[in-house]
């Protein structure tokens, strides 16, 4: 895009600079409206999962749902609690929501098309999602309430937890693709399996652990069944309690934002990211972009679908599954799998 | 052997997966419910909605300050002034229902003598702002008006069974 | 002694008891209409049914049948119960079925006993009779369909008011109460009928469809209207008191209270004051405490005079007086300057029930009726009891019962007339009332002790002595030393510098135009207009106050509202002056006050009539000249509340200065 804007008579560093906002809008405008409308998307499929109708009065079949209560919470008086810590507590949400948003610095939406295609994406990854538990744990601090604290601290523990086996299962993809590029990654899927299926998933090694990454990206965005955070029979809505108006929103909208990032993630360690599922010629008349998106809302069914599926861990075994479980597989794992590639002289 | 089949079971999420094919199989099943604001379910005579103060059909109000509604009001919902009108009737001065308050319990109507605070069939009456939920006397009254005719109907419906 | 069984139960009934008194004495609870205890017994509701035997094979009413030596009552057999709900169904025969638009409506002995002998429907088709209203006066609301012709209220009229103004005409169906001519009954102790009133026929005016009995905080009282004390209960809803009702009590009130004491709570809610005011260029500005006090701080010398009014409870006079530190303390507002060495000798000795048995009674420049109606309600009852005679000395006035008028001129006091002489000698339990009019005079204090003397009005179980005051604060202000010799004229001539006014709104201040004058009142009235800064107090129904009656009862009254505004409760006031003047008071709680107050003066820490002894001051006693007239001239407005209340305006104007309301009756 840098020579594009060249092209218009721009210095180098003029283009690149107005190249790089450019592609943060293209990233981020699009990933708020999509926010907006996989809320919608969640709430009728829950909907459908419990035989109900879900949203259908504003706009088309209610697809203008999530505008309609945007533009409520917009309006909404912003209370902030006369005990509250008032500088932190505003700063919170917007530490969620932004963080939320930079991860997706990275992410190749097709071949090439990234704002920053760095070498080191997939720690950058690892790094900006860690961030985003500050701004559950400054909100819950903030709030100078019992129920957001308790939350924060639950938030806080839990995403140390499957962070831990995340980077275990982030090993593996890395040891087999060679590369922390993340476009790198995407593209050692290519004819990854018989030669023309294009993901990691079907391999019967990287498998399981595609699962298990599935399972701990569940509770790394706090989502049902392990939104312990915000179990509101215990702590009435987590540290969101004391939050109303924008503040709220911003929370909403970026714990969506880190939803559809961690699809994302899932789409591209393990599903081919925007490659087409298998490697024919045809396929490849569909640009990248498309895949890779209908990949993630497929991903993101399934996301509602546990959600509508399976009920809330109890805070006992969410610790359980993380320590005594995700943990001591995904470090054999790590060993199984570099043994193997060791074994097959993969490296060589 | 029922160890290796548990064990088989926990490492393939035996219990998950079909726990997600039932669900997805009610994903592709008729929705249970109506298509609600554009239909409606048919409600009884005795549906408890939003008040209304009646008058007689010569425009005179009803109420008369007994107060009963307000005394045996489970929520103190309901506050009440009252002083002599000017032509030494019984009226109220004040009729305020505090509808953030009220659970819907139906007392009120049943402790009136003369039929004039009502639950009328109205269940849609969501406001913007809470202040608006503070109904007055002028509002009670407003609404008698604008529901009477269904109210009366419900009242006669249901007045074989008092 | 007669002994009787009711229900299985044997008791001993004193001599004279009805079969009604017996059952109670029992703990049967008998139903009645028209029997009351203070009344006389009439017998027409028939609602008191019970079996008796011997007797005829019938229900008989028990409240006219004395209880004789073994009688057999029941009052739980099937046949009192089917009599009783016969008559309860007569009754409700021409009741009308109003209760929702009735406000007697919750507190109502027809409602209450239907709900035991009533039946759940009517079996009468006819029409129900309807009786045109009565006027009865600017306190009495009726509606008059829903009487029962119980008569309580004519009999409390004739035997306790003394007004023969209400009765029944017609006979059967067509029986009518009214006043007769229906205009306003002349009584200060009408509204007394609606609390006997055992249905919604007659009820409070002035209260008319403002509250039902179940919303109302129910606090007791005492009464500051006039210094009898009445036992009242407050009863409030949110921050206003909606009315004032008589608690039993048979030392003071029995159960009576006058209309003042009733309706004159309207006035706590008009011409308040609630926030300071300090007075700029001759114009009172609205202002903040601490300006006020600093104001005052200005003025503060270490020593201030204090004038209370005359409904002052003993906690804010205490106050003020531990905060000024002087002597100048008076309470006496128009002037009095009488003798007070000995409190025995300016009290009622003969005590509020004790003149009850008084044989004859000596009124001297006392207008009775005004000045005191229930302890006037005493010598009815003294009459008629005992066939008291009472004798007056004074203008001529109509108290109510015969009086034989010794005319005007005080010499009567030093010569008694043969009449009164004859009759003070031969009687058993003499007494005198001198009046606050009476004490205006130089000497009438000392001529009415020599009569005393003279006629051994002091004996060693009779007290004939008593000195009738008019102001509630009058004895806790004179036991508290609010009382500077030679009276408020001698008070002002040491002209103080700094002078509190403690709701004293009848004082003469042109006195006091030295003096920086502090107001602390709760209402904006005389007081009120001439003060330099006014510091905004609690009324009596805004806080626990102890209340010294005429006849030296300490009484204490809670709190039943809170004041309005910046307004707070006058102990608070001084206790938060009293830092800014650079002088603590010793107390931070109202408890903490009282047990101050009780170690200055021990009587009035202990509830109950404080015994002062009787000893006798030596006092000139030559008097002449003639009583003029009676201190007060209009009863309805005594007072800052009473002034303010409109219900009080409304029966000064049509009971005392006779406007006619053509207000029909509804």
């Amino acid at each position: 895009m840098t020579s594009f804007f060249q092209t218009l008579g721009m210095s180098y560093e003029g283009a690149w600079f107005t190249a790089t906002i450019a592609g943060i809008l293209l990233i981020a405008l699009p990933l708020m409206l999509a926010v907006a409308l996989i809320i919608y998307a969640e709430r009728k499929l829950w909907a459908a999962f419990a035989l109900r109708r879900g949203p259908n009065v504003v706009g088309p079949f209610g697809v203008l749902q999530s505008f309609a209560d945007g533009l409520k919470v917009f309006l909404q008086e912003t209370i902030i609690p006369s005990a509250s810590n008032r500088g932190l507590f505003l700063i919170a949400p917007i530490i969620t929501f932004t963080v939320a948003l930079m991860a997706w610095a990275v992410i190749p939406f097709a071949d090439g098309v990234v704002l920053s295609n760095i070498n080191v994406g997939l720690l950058y990854i690892l790094a900006i999602s860690s961030l985003g538990v500050y701004g559950v744990v400054i909100a819950g601090w903030a709030s100078n309430s019992k129920y957001p604290f308790y939350s924060a601290m639950r938030a806080a523990a839990q995403m140390i937890s499957y962070e831990v086996s995340i980077g275990f299962i982030l090993i593996c993809v890395v040891l087999w693709a060679g590369t922390f590029n993340v476009g790198g990654i995407v593209e050692g899927q290519r004819s990854h399996i018989f030669g023309f299926i294009n993901a990691y998933a079907f391999n019967p090694l990287l498998f399981p652990i595609a699962v298990m990454f599935l399972i701990s990206s569940m509770a790394e965005t706090a989502r049902a069944p392990f939104d312990l955070t915000e179990a509101e029979s215990e702590l009435v809505a987590g540290y969101q309690t004391e939050y109303s108006s924008m503040a709220f929103a911003l929370f909403w909208l970026g714990e969506y934002a880190n939803v559809l990032l961690m699809c994302a993630l899932n789409v591209i360690l393990f599903w081919g990211g925007y490659l087409p599922p298998v490697d024919w010629a045809p396929l490849y008349a569909v640009p990248g972009i498309i895949w890779f998106f209908v990949k993630i809302l497929l991903m993101f069914f399934i996301f509602a679908w546990v959600k509508a599926t399976v009920p809330r861990y109890r805070y006992d075994q969410l610790m359980r599954l993380g320590w005594k479980v995700f943990l001591p597989i995904s470090l054999f794992w790590v060993f199984l799998v570099s043994g193997y590639l060791m074994f097959t002289g993969h490296f060589a | 052997m029922t160890t290796i089949a548990h064990l088989i079971k926990t490492f393939t999420l035996w219990e998950f997966v079909t726990a997600h094919w039932l669900t997805l199989k009610y994903f592709f099943k008729p929705k249970a419910t109506i298509n609600y604001p554009f239909e409606k379910n048919p409600l009884s005579p005795r549906f408890r909605g939003e008040h209304a103060l009646r008058r007689y059909p010569n425009g005179e109000e009803r109420c008369i300050a007994c107060k009963l509604c307000e005394a045996v009001c489970p929520a103190l919902a309901i506050t009440i002034e009252s002083e002599p009108r000017d032509d030494g009737s019984r009226r109220t001065t004040r009729y305020d229902i505090d509808m953030t308050k009220c659970i819907y319990c139906g007392f009120c109507q049943e402790a009136c003598p003369v039929d004039a605070i009502v639950e009328g069939p109205n269940l849609e009456f969501a406001t913007e702002t809470r202040e608006e939920l503070l109904y007055d006397k002028a509002k009670l009254l407003d609404n008698g008006a604008k529901w009477e005719r269904a109210i009366a109907a419900n009242l006669a419906a249901d007045a074989p069974y008092r | 002694m007669p002994k009787v069984t009711v229900d299985g139960l044997e008791l001993e009934v004193p001599q004279g008891a009805t079969v009604l008194q017996a059952c109670e004495m029992a703990g049967k609870e008998i139903p009645r209409f028209c029997y009351h205890e203070r009344l006389s017994i009439a017998g027409n509701c028939r609602m008191c049914l019970v079996e008796v035997a011997p007797g005829p094979p019938k229900p008989q009413a028990s409240c006219a049948l004395p209880a004789t030596e073994g009688q057999i009552i029941r009052t739980d057999t099937p046949m009192v119960k089917k009599a009783r709900e016969g008559v309860m169904e007569f009754l409700l025969i021409n009741h009308p079925l109003d209760c929702p638009i009735c406000d007697q409506g919750g507190e109502c002995d027809l409602q209450d006993q239907s709900v035991a002998y009533g039946r759940g429907a009517s079996r009468f088709e006819e029409n129900k009779r309807a009786v045109t209203e009565k006027y009865m006066g600017p306190l009495v609301k009726t509606a008059m369909t829903r009487c029962i012709q119980c008569t309580r209220c004519v009999r409390f009229a004739e035997e306790v008011a003394g007004i023969e103004e209400v009765g029944a005409i017609g006979r059967g169906e067509n029986m009518q109460i009214t006043t007769y001519l229906e205009h306003a009954m002349q009584s200060e102790l009408s509204g007394n009928v609606v609390d006997l009133c055992p249905v919604g026929a007659l009820t409070a005016k002035p209260y008319a469809f403002e509250a039902r009995p179940w919303e109302l905080k129910k606090t007791p009282s005492i009464d500051v209207m006039d210094a009898v004390g009445t036992n009242i209960r407050l009863d409030s809803r949110g921050r206003a008191v909606l009315r004032a009702l008589p608690r039993i009590n048979d030392d003071v009130n029995e159960e009576w209270a006058s209309d003042k004491t009733r309706h004159a709570v309207d006035g706590l809610t008009h011409r308040r004051l609630d926030k300071p005011y300090i007075r700029k260029d001759g114009k009172l500005v609205a202002a903040e405490w601490a300006e006020a006090f600093d104001a005052i701080k200005a003025h503060w010398n270490g020593a201030a005079a204090v004038l209370a009014g005359d409904q002052v409870d003993c906690e804010t006079m205490f106050a003020a007086r531990e905060l000024a530190g002087t002597s100048m303390l008076e309470g006496r507002q128009t002037g009095l300057a009488y003798d007070t060495s000995s409190l025995s000798a300016v009290n009622f000795n003969t005590t509020i029930t004790g003149i009850e048995n008084a044989d004859v009674i000596l009124l001297i420049g006392s207008d009775l009726r005004r000045e005191a109606p229930l302890v006037n309600t005493r010598i009815q009852k003294a009459i008629r009891k005992r066939k008291a005679k009472v004798f007056a000395i004074g203008p001529m006035t109509d108290l109510t019962y015969k009086v034989e008028w010794l005319g005007d001129d005080l010499s009567a006091l030093t010569k008694a007339p043969k009449a009164l002489a004859d009759a003070l000698k031969t009687a058993e339990r003499p007494a005198i009332i001198v009046g606050g009019g009476a004490l205006r005079y130089a000497g009438v204090h000392g001529a009415a002790l020599a009569l005393a003397k003279k006629f051994k009005l002091v004996r060693d179980d009779w007290n004939g002595f008593n000195v009738l005051h008019f102001a509630a604060a009058r004895m806790g202000g004179l036991m508290l030393g609010y009382a500077h010799d030679g009276g408020i004229k001698k008070l002002a001539a040491a002209q103080p510098k700094l002078a509190f006014f403690l709701g004293a709104d009848e004082v003469d201040y042109s006195l006091f135009a030295g003096s920086f004058k502090v107001y602390v009142g709760h209402h904006g009235d005389k007081g009120a207009h001439h003060a330099d800064v006014i510091l905004p107090g609690a009324a009596y129904s805004e806080k626990s106050g102890t209340y010294v009656n005429l006849e030296g009862r300490v009484q204490r009254g809670e709190r039943a509202v809170f004041p309005p505004g910046d307004a707070r409760e006058d102990w608070a006031i001084f206790r938060a002056l009293s830092d800014v003047l650079g002088k603590r008071l010793p107390f931070d709680s109202l408890d903490a006050l009282r047990a101050e107050m009780a170690k200055a003066v021990p009587a009035l820490g202990v509830e109950g009539l404080a015994d002062y002894g009787w000893s006798e001051p030596s006092l000139p006693s030559d008097v002449s000249g003639k009583i003029v007239d009676y201190p007060i001239k209009d009863f309805y407005l005594t007072n800052a509340i009473c002034r303010a209340s409109e219900t009080m305006q409304k029966c000064s104007a049509e009971l005392v200065h006779g406007t006619q309301y053509l207000e029909a009756a509804e």
